[in-house]
């Protein structure tokens, strides 16, 4: 079932009475430990500040919690397993997850114990029918937490109802009604066996119009019933199943993310402040930076947290020039509004190289060929920059300089094509602590912190140190504080054990495994830690930069290689080779990639391809990269939009289905977002043809 | 423990806060409570938005779940500790008249609501000065250390504490000397 939004109540059950529920069953439940409520949370930025700010309420309301990351729906199930086995367990909440699993179906929690609710907060669309509209006590302990869209699928939940539990005209027997049942549970579920799929719905009122008569099946269920009676016709069936298939099949998209949802509920229960504020705009931020909202959708929630700011913020109300704002006391930890510009991470680096990264000013310039740069100098200087003034870290610009660049960016950068550069955002104080950090920026360092794939050896570049700087600094290698890396350490243990090699490549095969599990997880961690400790977050923002860095670097050498080849539908680059690989092999890297690819490419039409009469622009992106250590290649499918700051559904998940059915192949979801998969390295070639064809 | 020797026979700061926090402090609660019998007596009822006077350790509590705001005793404030600053530094003999407990209150009320006061920041710089002139003070005192009475009137509970154990074991043994010099002439 699903709750409405308290806004959306008028006196039925809402969040806070879900909350209140949790905390009563926590209260009364006589085997209390750690292992009563546990939070499944999704390794994105948005589960994370979600996950925080349940965190913290639930330690204001004295309740012992557990918090488990999961990755992908096949640790889903491995940790289902294990939670089927914890007797004290009664609410299980899932961050950014689960949306689009039959989670009161017996495969999944079905099984559990009645007594057991599982709430599902999840930014993600579509939504399995199941979920929202299973009948019974095994559908009533299942509650998705909803923003108002839930409300306009009343029609589709006629259709659902219908297809599930109605003897239907076309079925020969009472298990074909089953049939119904885990065919549209299949058809929803993420696996590697290959599934039936659209297809075969539409061949069921085929083979329906093809069978006998409905005398034959009046005689038939004669036999077993005594007056059949068929509330529903074979065409109502047949539109049903059509206006399922197109909820389902239109492709993913994102509603209102975790953080905000949790934000509500703060809201409603009156104990909101800056910390769980500022998690929330985090949360909106990301969705927007990621390309999984649009502009609009980002504009409206951003004029609700304006509001809100300035409610817990009543002191700093007017606007001055946001970019040199300074705490205004040692304990001032307020949150404020200023104006984003598009670079990214600007105020950490010097201006030339925020211009250069940013994915934005990139495609409009053309950046990655040496009049591209020619262009880029000129502007700066054009509003009125020098160049050693560009070369400087930001924070050694001269103030005149900080304070006039909105306003010259806004004069001098359509000439070039450069326009809404800005849009408006928030910023946290810190107190003397550090200087006050934009919300994009966090997001960055956050992003950075958990995307960072295990193993992979990144030259962070310290201060100062550029062009040999001081000590003929160049960089220092990326160790996460506190997290050794194994990795690292089995080496030098590789090293020492000099006359035993053999024995030291069997250990150091036999640590990647456990390494390779975990590290993701340390990822997690640490990005949870940074959420509250602000020079964690700075020192990623470091990190953030080289990462980054590489991916320009690769998405450089790709355009320059012209390695991108046009298909019919889609375009396609595979990466075999690069200094950086190891940093692709992580979804989120390679999503990045991808965007920034998607930007980079939306103006330039290819040379070699002709124009054709269809929009090349809008072509949907593929990069595949290789994983030589597993032998599979870890494949994102993106959608291209018209213009910056749109978003479309991304129809990836059934293309990359039924194109492995198609060729035989298996696929393996790797994270949450189906339109990320892994396949074998030899399965690649006939699964992009059949994909691309 | 980490506390220097001398130190180790008297009551340690922690315990000094924990008695304080036994004092009553008025907070604005945010949610409602019956009367509510505890060990040390019974408190309540909470009926927001009016005031009540409960605990200090139980108004923490409450305060880290965000359940109260609490409203600073009257002294706790910039213009009172900047009167009482004045009066330290004008009379270099007395101390000036300060609640007995101010400082593990101050300090308590700083830690955790620092949102409910005004100018924290200010507060801390004026509560260190006044400890620094205070402190100048008593170690003014020690000249005038005699074995039978020494009169320091006007010191708060922490610093008591911290001068006792010193005082204390050098007065007897001034006694013992006095009584030395008794006996021999």
């Amino acid at each position: 079932m699903y709750i409405p939004p308290p806004h959306l109540a008028q006196g039925k059950k809402s969040y806070t009475n879900a909350y209140n529920d949790i905390l009563s069953a926590f209260r009364r439940s006589p085997q209390t430990s750690a292992s009563s409520v546990i939070l499944l949370v999704a390794p994105d930025v948005d589960s994370l500040c979600a996950a925080r700010m349940l965190a913290s309420l639930f330690k204001q309301d004295d309740v012992l919690y557990r918090i488990i990351p999961v990755s992908s729906v096949q640790e889903l199930q491995s940790v289902k397993d294990e939670l089927a086995t914890y007797a004290e367990l009664h609410t299980l909440l899932l961050v950014n997850m689960g949306n689009f699993i039959d989670l009161p179906t017996p495969e999944w929690f079905g099984e559990f114990d009645l007594g057991v609710s599982i709430h599902v907060i999840d930014s993600s669309r579509p939504r399995s029918m199941a979920n929202l509209f299973y009948p019974g006590e095994n559908g009533e302990r299942v509650v998705l937490w909803d923003d108002g869209d839930a409300g306009k699928l009343v029609d589709l939940r006629k259709a659902w109802e219908t297809l599930e539990f109605e003897p239907l005209p076309d079925s020969d027997d009472d298990s074909e009604s089953e049939d119904e049942l885990s065919d549209e549970g299949d058809v929803e579920e993420d696996g590697e066996d290959g599934e039936e799929d659209g297809e075969d719905d539409d061949a069921r009122p085929a083979n329906g119009k093809r069978k006998s008569t409905d005398g034959n099946g009046k005689a038939r269920k004669r036999r077993k019933t005594q007056k059949p009676v068929y509330r529903v016709t074979r065409d109502e069936v047949y539109q049903y199943k059509q206006k399922l298939n197109k909820y389902y099949y239109a492709g993913t998209s994102y509603g209102q993310s975790a953080a905000s949802t949790i934000y509500i509920l703060a809201t409603v229960l009156e104990r909101v402040d800056n910390d769980l504020l500022w998690l929330a705009i985090l949360g909106l931020t990301f969705q927007y930076t990621t390309a999984r909202i649009s502009r609009d959708t980002y504009e409206q929630q951003h004029t609700v947290y304006h509001d809100e700011v300035s409610r817990l913020n009543p002191i700093f109300s007017n606007t001055e020039t946001s970019h040199s704002l300074n705490s205004l006391n040692p304990d001032d930890l307020s949150v404020r509004p200023t104006d984003e510009l598009r670079f990214m991470l600007f105020r950490h680096w010097n201006l030339y190289d925020a211009m250069y990264h940013s994915s934005y000013v990139a495609s409009k310039l053309g950046i990655w060929k040496e009049k591209g740069r020619k262009r880029l100098t000129g502007l700066l200087a054009k509003m009125g920059f020098s160049i050693p003034q560009t070369q400087q870290p930001y924070s050694h610009m001269d103030m005149d300089l900080k304070r006039a660049l909105v306003k010259k960016l806004d004069d001098v950068a359509p000439e070039y094509g450069l326009v809404e550069l800005s849009y408006p955002s928030f910023m946290r104080c810190y107190g003397y602590h550090s200087q006050p950090l934009s919300a994009a920026d966090a997001v960055e360092s956050i992003n950075a912190l958990m995307d960072f794939a295990g193993g992979a050896r990144l030259e962070i570049e310290m201060e100062g140190h550029r062009h040999g700087g001081e000590w003929f600094g160049g960089g220092k290698l990326w160790e996460a504080v506190g997290y050794e890396k194994e990795i690292t350490s089995a080496k030098s243990t590789m090293g020492t054990n000099g006359p035993e090699n053999a024995q030291g490549n069997g250990n150091d095969d036999g640590d990647d495994e456990p390494v390779a599990l975990e590290w993701w997880k340390k990822n997690f961690w640490s990005a949870y830690d940074s959420l509250t400790d602000i020079k964690r977050l700075r020192e990623a923002l470091r990190l953030a930069m080289a990462i980054h860095k590489s991916i320009i670097r690769q998405g450089t050498s790709i355009i320059d290689k012209q390695d991108i080849r046009t298909m019919r539908n889609h375009r396609v680059v595979v990466l075999t080779q690069g200094p950086d690989l190891v940093l692709f092999h992580h979804p989120g890297m390679l999503t990045r990639l991808a965007l920034w690819l998607i930007d980079a490419l939306r103006d330039r039409i290819p040379a070699t391809v002709a124009v054709g009469r269809n929009k090349r622009r809008d072509l949907p992106f593929i990069v595949a990269c290789l994983n030589e250590s597993k032998g599979t290649y870890v494949v994102a499918g993106i959608m291209a939009s018209p213009e910056f700051g749109d978003v479309r559904r991304n129809t990836f998940a059934t293309n990359f289905l039924n194109a492995s059915q198609a060729t035989n192949t298996s696929i393996q979801h790797t994270s949450f977002n189906t339109n990320i998969v892994e396949i074998d390295e030899k399965d690649l070639k006939p699964f992009l043809e059949v994909l691309c064809a | 423990m980490a506390l220097p020797v001398p130190l180790r026979d008297s009551v340690t700061p922690h315990e000094l806060e924990m008695i304080a926090s036994q004092q009553l402090i008025e907070i604005v609660p945010l949610i409602a409570m019956e009367r509510t019998a505890f060990i040390s007596g019974a408190y309540g009822p909470l009926r927001p938005p009016s005031k009540a006077k409960i605990p200090l350790w139980m108004a923490v509590n409450l305060k880290l779940k965000k359940k109260c705001h609490i409203i600073p005793p009257q002294w706790l404030s910039v213009e009172h500790l900047q009167d009482r600053l004045a009066q330290e530094v004008a009379n270099p003999d007395a101390f000036s008249d300060l609640p007995f407990r101010f400082t593990e209150i101050s300090k308590v009320l700083l830690d955790v609501a620092s949102d409910d006061l005004e100018n924290p920041d200010q507060i801390r710089t004026l509560l260190k000065d006044l400890r620094e002139a205070r402190q100048a003070k008593s170690r003014e005192g020690l000249r005038h250390l005699d074995h039978s009475e020494l009169g320091l009137t006007g010191l708060t509970s922490m610093e008591i504490n911290e001068i006792r154990p010193f005082f204390v074991q050098s007065m007897s043994l001034l006694t013992k000397l006095a009584r030395n010099t008794e006996a021999t002439t």
